[in-house]
Formats: structure tokens, C-alpha cells, sequence
């Protein structure tokens, strides 16, 4: 059956995401922190620069040459709220300061045994949930409807398509300015250039945005029961694994939950033929607060963006929608606040 | 060091209360046996139960625990008993008892099914006890209740994939490989809004009821198999259904709308 297919494609990419994750400390918060703060590694934010390229690259070619439809995905319906996802964007990153790594992060170092973790990934996926369909839920219902729009060309190219220009020209030219910006970004710093294994980790990490949409697109496609389009995103999913285990009996296995085990696995995996399993925690108890806060605040702006660094970042971007752009736009703001600036926060001491 | 627990517990019991009390939220009251069954308040259940005592084994609903999109969930109903000339199922029955009207959908079985089981998607209003009922040939009435709980929509809100644009267009899929004999499933997928009459426009006029009423396969011309929708069938009606024919031959489909508009296909299905 297709979703069996499609569910094992998941737990395959999932498992690639999380070694390369391992391998090569792929994380947006530490990109950005060695981008913005003082004397860190500047290599990290190219690789990530290079996996949005390669993703919107990959991404926009399998949308022409194949039956995916990358318009219907969540990140390109009409309806949205500006300000919500901004706010939730910038909610996210800030959160993602205070817990010293993105949702996709704590998968990866979860399965290298690290349970400070285990504590954000909770705390993300029950926040989120709150927020999804739980109490915060009617309160984010009635502000999506006081501030929502409906726009009706959600993707940059069919808004250049809208200001008559020729639809193929303008996706064409949308994805080689995007693409070309972060990938020329990326390759222009010296250090990332000659480190093969970040470079790699980007490439991959872009290929695996574009794999996922090709599994829920095209392996998924079904004329009577298609699987929902999706690629990989860390906040939803998160919260569905912890109610998969809980109530697998009544609940279908689906391609996030897929994907979220097979990041574990696949941290775990590669952890362990490098010898870098070890298990870690919390020494200071008001470091806790701070990661607890870290995972909640991740889980309710994720949950008001459509999604997280990966989620928007790398997934919603390869879709060209402008929902995207805002929501990373947000989460660079918000985490922006976390590194720099009057409510910075120091590299925690847990 | 030992945990405290309220004079007169014992741990064993401690441990049994908390297993029960978790398995709560998924055993509704009626089947503790506590209240009147579900079927008692709904009027058009009633005749179908008439004067027997109902089983409750053998009946099996197939609904996921929560489901965010009330708009559209998956129901699986199988009846586990052979389907033969002496004793079949004839019909199934779902209801759902917090929707705006009960009613969901009927089904009806023949010899030909080979397997009393039909999926299909469904709309649920609200968190409730949904109940089908199935009626026996030999006069057997068997019930089944199920609980699910329908939150609000989460921001993932599904947007169907699938091509749903031209009305009344159909979609079928039939089974191949089989033996004389062997249930074969069918999947159908018909384009149609099934407005409930209950939705207004934008202007705040009511849109008219406009939905399926009945769903026809037959094969070489002997009816298989039987569905009359109600409203409570997800936009897009699609049935599963299985068809367990004894030699090849043409399998006929019908769907009807409540404002005359029709739509048939004819599929060839090889019997080995």
C-alpha cells in the first residue's frame, strides 16, 4: 500500500537526517550564534544557507518535472496570518535560543543520549499540541480570524505570474535568485569551502527536503486516499509521536511521526560508530527553567508559524511561499533577540 | 523506601484502580453497562433493533481514537461472519448521535458481497458515541459503539491531493487475480460537495441540501452491494466495498444525486 511505501521512505529519511545531524552538528542555533556572536564558527550558517538552496533547487524541480504540486501544501494556502506567524517565527527563535537547538537538534542529540533533550522535546510537543487543538487552541483560532488574509497568489512566482510575467520565467527566475544567493553565500566563505563535511551535511540535508516531498507527492499520490503533502518539520510531528506511542492502537502511523523516529535512530546510529554516546543532563536546576521555557515557547511559535527552523526554514522556503519567508524572517528576528542585544542570553551552563 | 499510600491499600489494588481508571476515557458508559443503549434515543434505530435481543460481538468499527478534521474521517465497518445463500449479512447501519441529524449512512449486502466490510469517510459534528447496527438474514441483530474524540482543526488542515474539481466525475479501481469466489475489493471515488444544507454562503444564505443518495454495484446485473449516504458523508463519497464474483463478467456502478443527476460506470472484472 502506498502509505506503507511512503512510511518506511519516511523512517529512511529520518534516519539520513539524524546521522548527518550527528556527523556534522547540523543547527541552525549554532549557525547563527557562530554567525552573529562573537568568534564562533562561521561554517555553520553556510551549511545551512547551502541546504535552503539545494532544497529550494531540488524542490522546485521535482514540482515541474513530476506530479507534485508543491501549491498544495499547507505552506501555500491563501489563508494566514501575517502577524501570527511572524510572532510565532519570532517566539520560535527565541525559544530555540533558550534551549540551545531547534526540535530537529533535540531528536539528533536525544539519540546520542543527551536528556536535557528529552526534556525540550516534551515540553516542544506538548506546547505545540496546547496550541494545535488543546487550551490554547480557541484563543489561536479567533486571532487567526481577526488577522488573518486571504492572498490570493501565496507563492513568489505566482505572484510575479500575477504582475504578467510569464509563469515559467517567473518561477525560473525566482528559484535562481533564491537559490543562487544562498548557495553563492555559502561557497564564498573560505573555512565552509574547505570543510567537505559540512558541505555534504548541506547537500544532503537539501536532498532529503526534496526527497520527503516526493514520497507524500508522488509515492503518496493516490486517486481515492492520497497521503497528506508534507516534508520534513519538527513541530507537528513532534507532537503526533508522543501521541502515536500513546495511542498507536487508534492512531495511523504517519510521515512526520515516521520521520521523527528515524531521526532518533538515525542520531543514535551514527553516535554510536563514533563513540559519542554519552549521557548527559542537567547539573543546575534553573537551567531546566530555561530549557523547559526554551521547548515551550519552540512548540507554541512553531505551532503559530506552520512550522520551525527546518520546518519553514528549509521545507516551507523550497515551496517559494511567502508565508515562508515571513515566518523565517520572524525566527532569524526572534533568535536575533536571543544572541544579541538587551534580552541576549549567554551559551547556557546546564 | 516505600511510597505512601492511603491507609488501607494495597499496592495491587492501587495498581488496578489507576489501570482501569486510565482505560476510562476509551470504554464508554453504555458498554460498563451503566445508561440506556445508544440506540434507544435514536429514532430511526429503533425498527432496525425491533423486537430482538442484539449481540455486541462480531460487529467491528474501525475509527481512529481523535481525529482534527471532523470534515472527513476515516470509518471502516466489518462484519465477521460468512456470507452465504442460508445466512448473510443484509444490511449495517451507522449512526452518529451528536450530529445535527443521526443518520450516516446505510448499507446493504448480498451472497455476492464475500465480505460484509465497507470503507468509507464520514463527518462528525462533535466528540461522541458513534453506533452501528447490523441485521442479520436469519433475523440476528448485532451492535457496535465506538467512542472518538473530534478536536479543532490543528493548523495542518488537509487539502485533498486529489483532482475534485469536475462534479459527478467517478473514480473506480477493481480487483484483479481472482478466483471464482474470491472477495475481490472495489474502491470508488465520486466528485460531489455533499452540501448538507446546513452551510451558508458568503451572503449568509443557505446553500440547498445536495448529496448522494444511493450508491448501486451490481454485477451481471445481480445486485452486490447497496449504500444510501446521508449528509453525514465526507464531500467526495468514496466506498470501499468487496464484490466476490463466481465467474468474469461486468460489474455495474450507479451513483445517484437527491436532485436527479446520475453517474454510471461498467468495469470488466476477469475471474481466473
Amino acid at each position: 500500500m502506498a502509505t506503507d511505501t511512503v512510511v518506511l521512505l519516511a523512517l529512511a529519511i529520518g534516519i539520513l537526517f539524524g546521522a548527518t545531524g550527528q556527523l556534522s552538528g547540523f543547527c541552525l542555533m549554532s549557525s547563527l550564534r557562530g554567525w552573529w556572536g562573537e568568534g564562533g564558527d562561521g561554517r555553520k550558517v553556510r551549511t545551512f544557507a547551502l541546504a535552503a538552496g539545494v532544497a529550494v533547487l531540488a524542490s522546485q524541480i521535482l514540482d515541474v518535472t513530476t506530479d507534485v504540486d508543491l501549491g498544495r501544501s499547507i505552506y501555500a494556502v491563501p489563508t494566514f496570518s501575517i502577524p501570527l506567524i511572524a510572532i510565532g517565527g519570532a517566539l520560535f527563535g527565541y525559544g530555540m535560543i533558550m534551549a540551545n537547538g531547534c526540535g530537529a537538534r533535540a531528536l539528533v542529540l536525544l539519540g546520542r543520549g543527551n536528556l536535557r533533550s528529552f526534556l525540550v522535546l516534551l515540553t516542544l510537543g506538548i506546547a505545540a499540541q496546547i496550541t494545535l487543538t488543546g487550551l490554547f487552541a480557541p484563543g489561536r483560532v479567533s486571532l487567526l480570524t481577526e488577522t488573518g488574509s486571504t492572498i490570493a497568489t501565496p507563492t513568489i512566482h505566482e505572484t510575479l505570474a500575477s504582475w504578467s510575467i510569464a509563469p515559467d520565467l517567473g518561477r525560473g527566475l525566482t528559484v535562481a535568485v533564491v537559490a543562487s544567493a544562498l548557495i553563492i553565500f555559502a561557497f564564498w566563505h573560505r573555512a565552509f569551502r574547505r570543510s567537505p563535511g559540512q558541505v555534504a551535511a548541506g547537500l544532503v540535508i537539501g536532498l532529503l527536503i526534496a526527497a520527503g516531498w516526493y514520497a507524500t507527492g508522488h509515492i503518496g499520490a493516490d486517486e481515492f486516499d492520497p497521503v497528506p503533502l508534507a516534508s520534513l518539520t519538527f513541530i507537528a510531528p513532534i507532537a503526533a509521536s508522543i501521541q502515536f506511542v500513546m495511542l498507536s492502537t487508534g492512531t495511523a502511523l504517519t510521515f512526520g511521526v515516521a520521520v521523527v523516529g528515524g531521526v532518533i535512530l538515525g542520531g543514535f546510529a551514527a553516535a554510536a560508530a563514533t563513540r559519542s554516546l554519552h549521557l548527559e543532563g542537567f547539573t543546575n536546576p534553573r537551567s531546566m527553567l530555561r530549557y523547559i521555557g526554551g521547548g515551550a515557547l519552540m512548540g507554541i511559535g512553531g505551532a503559530l508559524a506552520l512550522g520551525c527552523s527546518i520546518g519553514q526554514g528549509l521545507t516551507g522556503l523550497s515551496t517559494l511561499s511567502l508565508a515562508s519567508f515571513i515566518a523565517v524572517a520572524g525566527i532569524l528576528a526572534g533568535s536575533a533577540l536571543g544572541i544579541r542585544g538587551p534580552i541576549r542570553l549567554a551559551s547556557p551552563t546546564p | 523506601m516505600t511510597t505512601d499510600l492511603r491507609p488501607g491499600w494495597t499496592r495491587r489494588q492501587a495498581i488496578a484502580v489507576t489501570g482501569g481508571a486510565l482505560a476510562m476515557p476509551f470504554v464508554s458508559r453504555s458498554a460498563l453497562g451503566q445508561g440506556a443503549p445508544w440506540w434507544q434515543a435514536i429514532d430511526a434505530a429503533l425498527p432496525l433493533i425491533g423486537n430482538a435481543t442484539p449481540s455486541t460481538e462480531g460487529l467491528a468499527i474501525d475509527l481512529p481514537f481523535i481525529s482534527e478534521d471532523g470534515s472527513s474521517v476515516a470509518l471502516g465497518l466489518s462484519v465477521d461472519r460468512p456470507m452465504t445463500n442460508e445466512a448473510y449479512v443484509e444490511s449495517v447501519h451507522f449512526f452518529a448521535p451528536r450530529n445535527p441529524s443521526p443518520e450516516v449512512a446505510d448499507f446493504f449486502f448480498s451472497p455476492l458481497s464475500g465480505r460484509a466490510a465497507i470503507a468509507t469517510r464520514i463527518r462528525l459534528n462533535e466528540s461522541q458515541t458513534v453506533g452501528a447496527i447490523a441485521r442479520m438474514s436469519t433475523g440476528e441483530v448485532i451492535v457496535a459503539e465506538r467512542e472518538i474524540r473530534i478536536t479543532i482543526s490543528g493548523c495542518l488542515t488537509r487539502a485533498e491531493t486529489y483532482a475534485a474539481t469536475d462534479l459527478m466525475l467517478t473514480r473506480v479501481r477493481v480487483p484483479e487475480g481472482l478466483t471464482p469466489g474470491m472477495p475481490g475489493e472495489v474502491t470508488t471515488l465520486i466528485n460531489h460537495p455533499m452540501e448538507t444544507g446546513l452551510r451558508a454562503d458568503a451572503a449568509g444564505n443557505i446553500l440547498p441540501q445536495n448529496i448522494i443518495q444511493r450508491f448501486l454495484a451490481s454485477y451481471n446485473l445481480a445486485t452486490v452491494f447497496e449504500a444510501r449516504p446521508h449528509r453525514a458523508i465526507a464531500a467526495n463519497p468514496y466506498f470501499r466495498f468487496f464484490v466476490a464474483p463466481p465467474a468474469s463478467g461486468e460489474l455495474y456502478l450507479r451513483w445517484e444525486e437527491d436532485r436527479g443527476r446520475f453517474s454510471e460506470e461498467r468495469r470488466q472484472i476477469t475471474v481466473a
